[in-house]
């Protein structure tokens, strides 16, 4: 087989043959042409070859719910920068002094260096706002997108093996993305956040044994103390972000070496990879997707307000406010306060205190249950093989269901987070709100288990439309070439030449016939020139 | 490249080619870097003429410009594709695995041949980490009982959070105010909610733990999660009048008129109770600290 020249501008004499036949190694004229430069410069100095070329040619398989990751990716990117230039104006300190800026309802105030720094970047700092909320936008975003992702790798059951192991890596970074999301929501200094701490506080003075000692080395001394400001501060900019980027790596590497996954579809196995090139076809749009994605967080930053520090004050030990929700991916925890029952266990000397339950009990069977997610599997189905084509989630109803019980419940704990502004919006009594919740924790996640169950069967054993992938006519060969096949239709009966689009073909993927033209058209429209196999 | 003018034909019949369509992505991605780079520039003058709100939507028009430029770009060069390619072997081979057993081997045979080192070695790591325990207990204090005691004891003034003590003849009756020990205003936990009730209304126990003449002091941390119990609220609906103390987080209810015992919500305890008495000025004064510690409890505060 010989590799195809897949760019006009690479010259064919130029092209590496295939390493290992014995070949002598081409010399290169010192030219100034791009191909030139990098190739004398670059790859003739690391050994690199055929790298960049491999790169740009390996294999993405698209599918919209693919999607989820990338928005997490960027995210996290504009969290960066606009976290940078944050941390160039804040000051992680709890000095306090006299509020002097230019927000006038505070003047005069007592409030901690952190809180003016905030309201400095706010009000004083010209675009600071804009990046401040942008940033704060950027990590609900970071947040929704992660668990949109991590739904998708569950219900299609992408987490078993060869990929348990970056499940795992995936899990550590929602709980890193979590903690990252809390540390900063706390550091305003703000009388929200301020609460938020103290609740925390709380949390880990109920962990039996060592709870108060803990308490007082995270906090340095009874609450409130002076240091946890300037410890946050660290922990959010350097050490999670440091996780963060360092796990990334690992999980985007594991995606790129083990490939992606796909669904099933004409030509597509357990062995193969059908989908775009990195390059163009895959780059260009997910960098599109990138600035899309900065694109509406900037929106949302310049246009609809986030943490209004300065409606809710700094910190002061004797307020709390009602409708006091936290940011959006701790509601849970939040309603899991809300809605535990007055629960308090006494176990010979030791009390368990209600919010060590409602705190640390449901936080661990949450995020243990996931992290065992892939065990369990494989312990209850017995399946121990590798997969690279991906369920739909009504071909594994048992686990689709399971997936939606357990989303039930959660969201009923998100939902218990704002109970008091259910109960006025709707005007019924807070207590009555918590004890509907509370029987729906009970009743839901079964109820939604049977029902999601019998849908998935139902929809399963039903004849379904034909499979929208369209036909595959170009095959990648081990020594990063292409061989072109002819074309087949989705019944696998090779269709010669290329049919006219006419909009009907979006549900069949027969019908996008002009398929077989993008191999032989390049950007120009003009025929590409394709080396005979 | 020939632009296909089908957009003004009747949409009688949605026939597009696939050259109208690229067409159009093409006019599209055009128009979308021209709106990008008007977005940018805007931006520009946003922040220079101090426009907030310019600099942002001109800067979000100009990301989304490039996005959607992009994405038609990609759309105008048609480029989707279905290529294939082979997944590489995960699995181990035989070979592989015998060469790794093989370096196993040649490990424990110098490495490991002499058993003395390899445990001196680890236990040497292992008192390294013992040593750098240190460090880490100097990040807080050991407890020593701080949490147990507060600002509260004999004869300790109660003053509000301006510095002014209360006066027990005050006529304001169901009206809450937070005050705290004389000479540690704004301390956490020496935090209370005082009010004033018809004597009458309290309960035996609340009068036995320190009520006097309708006065009544409580915690002001909630024993659920600390935060602090601002809420005072009256339901005089039929048939009794219900006083409540709400804590605003998690909505934790106690009841005010009897040692604030938890009605409602996730607090397990009652908000502890300051026994109250009357200097000679007749002003508001404590008669000792708490009973028990306020706020959520430890591991080790049950006993109450």
């Amino acid at each position: 087989m010989s590799d195809e020249t897949m760019s006009p501008e690479t010259a064919p004499e130029t092209e590496a043959t295939p390493a290992g036949d014995g070949a002598p190694e081409p010399v290169f004229k010192e030219d100034r042409t791009l191909v030139e430069r990098y190739v004398n410069n670059v790859t003739g100095r690391l050994g690199a070859g055929a790298w960049l070329t491999k790169t740009l040619r390996k294999v993405f398989p698209s599918h919209f719910s693919f999607l989820w990751g990338e928005l997490a990716l960027y995210s996290f990117v504009i969290l960066v920068l606009t976290g940078v230039y944050l941390t160039l104006f804040f000051a992680g300190s709890q000095d306090t002094l006299t509020y002097t800026g230019s927000y006038a309802p505070l003047q005069g105030q007592e409030v901690t260096s952190a809180f003016n720094s905030v309201m400095r970047i706010s009000f004083e700092v010209k675009g600071g706002l804009l990046i401040r909320q942008m940033h704060h936008w950027a990590a609900l975003v970071f947040m929704g997108a992660i668990a949109l992702h991590m739904a998708r790798i569950y219900f299609t059951g992408a987490y078993r093996r060869p990929r348990d192991l970056n499940w795992y890596v995936g899990l550590t970074l929602l709980v890193l993305a979590l903690a990252a999301g809390f540390t900063g929501y706390s550091l305003p200094d703000d009388l929200l956040s301020g609460t938020g701490l103290r609740i925390t506080y709380a949390i880990i003075l109920t962990i039996p044994f060592i709870g108060e000692r803990l308490a007082y080395l995270i906090f340095g001394g009874e609450w409130p103390g002076t240091e946890i400001i300037g410890r946050l501060y660290p922990v959010h900019i350097l050490i999670i972000p440091g996780l963060i980027v360092a796990l990334l790596a690992l999980h985007l590497g594991m995606v790129w070496h083990q490939k992606h996954t796909q669904f099933r579809g004409p030509g597509r196995t357990e062995d193969n990879v059908v989908g775009e090139r990195v390059w163009p076809s895959f780059a260009l749009k997910s960098i599109g997707l990138f600035f899309l994605v900065a694109g509406m967080i900037t929106m949302m930053g310049a246009l609809f307000t986030i943490n209004p520090i300065w409606l809710y004050g700094p910190y002061d030990v004797g307020a709390a406010t009602s409708y006091s929700q936290p940011d959006w991916y701790i509601g849970f925890l939040e309603g899991s306060l809300r809605l535990m029952p007055p629960w308090e266990t006494q176990i010979g000397p030791i009390v368990i205190n209600n919010i060590f339950y409602s705190g640390v009990v449901v936080s661990a069977i949450i995020f243990g249950g996931l992290y065992t997610v892939p065990y369990l599997d494989r312990r209850f189905t017995g399946d121990r093989d590798e997969h690279n084509l991906l369920d739909r989630p009504r071909d594994a109803p048992t686990r689709t269901a399971i997936g939606v019980a357990c989303i039930t419940a959660v969201s009923i704990l998100f939902i218990g987070g704002a109970q008091d502004i259910i109960a006025k919006t709707f005007d019924i009594a807070v207590g009555r709100v918590t004890t509907i919740l509370q029987i729906s924790f009970l009743v839901g996640p079964p109820l939604s288990f049977f029902i999601a169950r019998r849908v998935c069967i139902s929809l399963r054993d039903r004849p379904g439309p034909r499979r929208t992938e369209r036909e595959s006519p170009v095959i990648r060969t081990s020594t990063g070439g292409y061989e072109f096949l002819e074309p087949i239709d989705s019944d696998g009966v090779p269709v010669d030449q290329r049919s006219t689009s006419n909009g009907n073909g979006a549900g069949n993927g027969a019908g996008n016939g002009h398929d077989a033209g993008h191999v032989s058209t390049d950007s120009s429209g003009s025929p590409r020139e394709v080396a005979e196999p | 490249m020939t632009i296909d003018e089908r957009d003004d034909a009747p949409p009688a019949i949605p026939e597009v080619t696939q050259e109208a369509i690229e067409a159009r992505a093409f006019r599209v991605a055009v128009a979308a870097f021209v709106i990008a780079v008007a977005g940018g520039l805007s931006a520009a003058w946003g922040y220079w003429s101090d426009e907030d709100r310019v600099l942002g939507v001109g800067l979000g028009v100009a990301l989304l410009g490039i996005g959607f430029g992009m994405v038609s770009w990609s759309k105008y060069l048609d480029l989707d594709e279905n290529v294939v390619q082979q997944r590489e072997r995960l699995r181990t081979t035989v070979e592989e695995r015998d060469d790794f057993a093989e370096e196993i081997k040649l490990t424990k045979e110098t490495v490991g041949r002499r058993k003395l080192l390899t445990v001196l070695f680890a236990g040497s790591l292992a008192s390294l980490a013992v040593g750098f325990i240190g460090p880490i207990g100097s990040l807080g204090p050991k407890p020593q009982g701080e949490r147990q005691r507060t600002g509260w004891g004999e004869g300790t003034r109660l003053v509000t959070s301006n510095g002014q003590p209360i006066p027990a003849s005050s006529q304001i009756f169901d009206q809450l105010a937070t005050v705290f020990p004389e000479g540690s205003i704004g301390v956490d936990d020496g935090q209370v909610v005082l009010l004033r009730v018809q004597p009458g209304l309290l309960t035996e126990r609340t009068i036995e733990r320190g009520a006097i003449e309708g006065w009544v002091a409580y915690s002001k941390i909630c024993t659920h999660a600390g935060c602090s119990v601002g809420l005072f609220g009256i339901d005089d609906r039929k048939p009794d009048t219900l006083r409540q103390l709400v804590c605003p987080c998690h909505q934790s209810v106690f009841d005010p008129v009897d040692s604030a015992r938890p009605i409602g919500g996730p607090a397990p305890r009652s908000l502890p109770q300051l026994a109250l008495a009357i200097d000679d000025e007749g002003f508001l004064v404590s008669q000792s600290d708490f009973d028990r510690v306020v706020g959520p409890i430890s591991w080790t505060e049950g006993e109450t």
